[in-house]
């Protein structure tokens, strides 16, 4: 069964057609990178496939269900792009991790056994165990990437959707991220992720689905560093170290820069 | 503790304790989401609510619940919609609420606007008994709401976006806020008025949340220090002859100030 099944999709914000007729299917398992400039419409993807940006045409099935009768919401895992985490008050790093399993818990009821042992297993994963009581606050940039993408394991999810989980992270979060994601696919888990950079992600991508002006460009194995340079619509540049060939800088941002 | 013979200060003092408990428990939800000004915001928007039950010979109270509710989920509507920021919104309906409370008060017979200052800076003398009934069932009610849906609650006030992914009824738990913040702020009216009704709400929550690391242990220790604050205001006004809001509204700053010393003393890890 297909986890995200877009066909001919079309989103306006604000006035503004941001995605104009993209088809895109995402089967169990799968380990997909979208691709794309700034402004390419590959964040509008991923929030129209977890729902959060409506479609102005074209269906949308998640899990073979329309959208619209779509209620096992809980499958889903989503890490937004976010500059800090959490709101006005001071969190804990578990705090903040449990409420990921908000939408599986009952109301009126402690959480229980089963709940405390995936808040516990999302940090494990993270490598966050040892700061679970700390405040989220007092974490670096790249640890508080890693609480959010806590939150979102500590749910279950099926498939987890990952907004530039890479973006601003130093090397070891990229590192223990990678692993974290390797982790879930090995287990059945599809993951859907947005990145200017792969970094560490590279071995795990399967399929990069590659966005322009609001259209997929191309769809199909992720770009290698050799080869491929004239292939139309290449939009992949790497980073000419052939020394390291396991740092591929899938997308150089100056390359993107229009 | 001669104060305590007093019937009204028996009841004032019950009152105090309720409040100042309530207003913090809804307070924090509100700091986390940011909208700290809130509770301002529907305070202003009661002050109509007030005046309209003077003019229709209603008891204020209703007038003012039923009004304050409907303000805090147009502001909560027109949030939502993102057109107006949450800060405009507010704005607008700050001035609309006072100048509506104003208009209102002065159309109503005998009325003026000094009829309005118990409401604005609080009157514990005024608490009837069966105002202690009412004050009492809104205070259970708020903290119970806290209670029942505080997870859900802390989920939606982190992160609206995610918590909308995994499939949390958003649109539900942010008006349930709005309307509870409304109640809290027509509860808490009576004991510390509608100008200060916010700072019941807020500083309690400021003060705890520099020496705790956690939500919890934040929203605990701000019902803590709202207790504290309004049942020492209602002594001091009662001794000062004060408004009890400003005296229980200056302990809260005090104890702020004081979190903010031990804070430097005992950093938070």
């Amino acid at each position: 069964m297909s986890v995200f099944a877009l066909h001919r999709g079309c989103v306006t914000l604000g006035g503004r057609e941001i995605l104009h007729d993209v088809s895109m299917t995402v089967d169990e398992g799968e380990f997909v990178a979208v691709l794309g400039a700034n402004g390419s419409g590959k964040t509008t993807l991923v929030r129209t496939l977890v729902g959060l940006v409506p479609l102005a045409a074209g269906d949308l099935d998640i899990f073979g269900t329309p959208i619209a009768r779509f209620r096992d919401w809980p499958r889903l895992g989503y890490v937004p792009q976010r500059l800090a985490v959490g709101g006005g008050v001071p969190s804990t790093v578990r705090e903040v991790v449990a409420s990921g399993r908000t939408g599986r818990a009952r109301r009126l009821r402690r959480l229980g056994r089963d709940d405390q042992h995936a808040i516990d297993h999302a940090l494990e994963d993270v490598g966050l165990s040892h700061r679970a009581k700390d405040a989220v606050a007092t974490l670096s940039g790249g640890q508080q990437q890693r609480v959010l993408i806590a939150r979102a394991l500590a749910g279950e999810p099926d498939v987890l959707v990952l907004d530039e989980p890479t973006a601003g992270v130093d090397a070891d979060s990229q590192d223990t991220l990678a692993g974290a994601l390797g982790h879930l696919s090995r287990q059945g888990g599809s993951v859907v992720l947005v990145a200017h950079e792969l970094g560490p992600l590279a071995g795990l991508i399967r399929r990069a689905v590659v966005m322009g002006g609001g259209r997929v460009l191309s769809d199909g194995p992720p770009p290698t560093p050799e080869g491929h340079h004239s292939h139309e619509g290449h939009v992949h540049t790497h980073a000419h170290l052939s020394d390291e060939p396991q740092r591929t800088s899938v997308l150089e941002p100056r390359t993107f820069d229009r | 503790m001669s104060f305590l013979q007093f019937a009204f200060m028996q009841r004032a003092l019950v009152a105090a304790v309720l409040v100042g408990a309530a207003a913090p428990a809804i307070g924090t939800f509100l700091v986390q989401r940011r909208l700290s000004l809130m509770g301002d915001g529907i305070g202003h928007i009661a002050l109509t609510g007030v005046a309209l039950g003077f003019l229709l010979g209603t008891a204020p109270v209703l007038t003012a619940i039923v009004v304050s509710i409907a303000g805090a989920v147009t502001i909560e509507l027109i949030r939502e919609r993102g057109r107006t920021t949450g800060d405009v919104a507010l704005a607008l309906l700050f001035y609309g609420g006072i100048a509506g409370g104003v208009l209102l008060i002065g159309l109503s017979p005998g009325g003026s606007s000094a009829t309005l200052v118990s409401y604005l800076f609080g009157s514990l003398s005024s608490v009837r008994p069966i105002d202690l009934v009412v004050i009492a069932g809104l205070s259970v009610a708020v903290i119970g709401v806290v209670a029942v849906f505080g997870r859900e609650l802390f989920a939606v006030c982190s992160d609206e976006e995610v918590a909308r992914v995994s499939g949390l009824p958003v649109r539900f738990l942010n008006i349930l806020v709005a309307v509870t913040a409304a109640v809290t702020v027509t509860v808490a009216m009576r004991v510390v008025g509608l100008l200060l009704v916010s700072a019941l709400m807020v500083v309690p929550v400021a003060t705890a949340q520099q020496l705790s690391a956690s939500f919890r242990a934040t929203l605990l220790g701000a019902c803590a220090v709202g207790v504290v604050a309004s049942v020492g205001g209602l002594v001091l006004a009662f001794y000062a002859d004060v408004a009890p809001g400003a005296s229980t509204v200056v302990l809260a700053l005090g104890a702020f100030l004081l979190g903010a010393v031990g804070s430097r003393l005992r950093p938070v890890r």
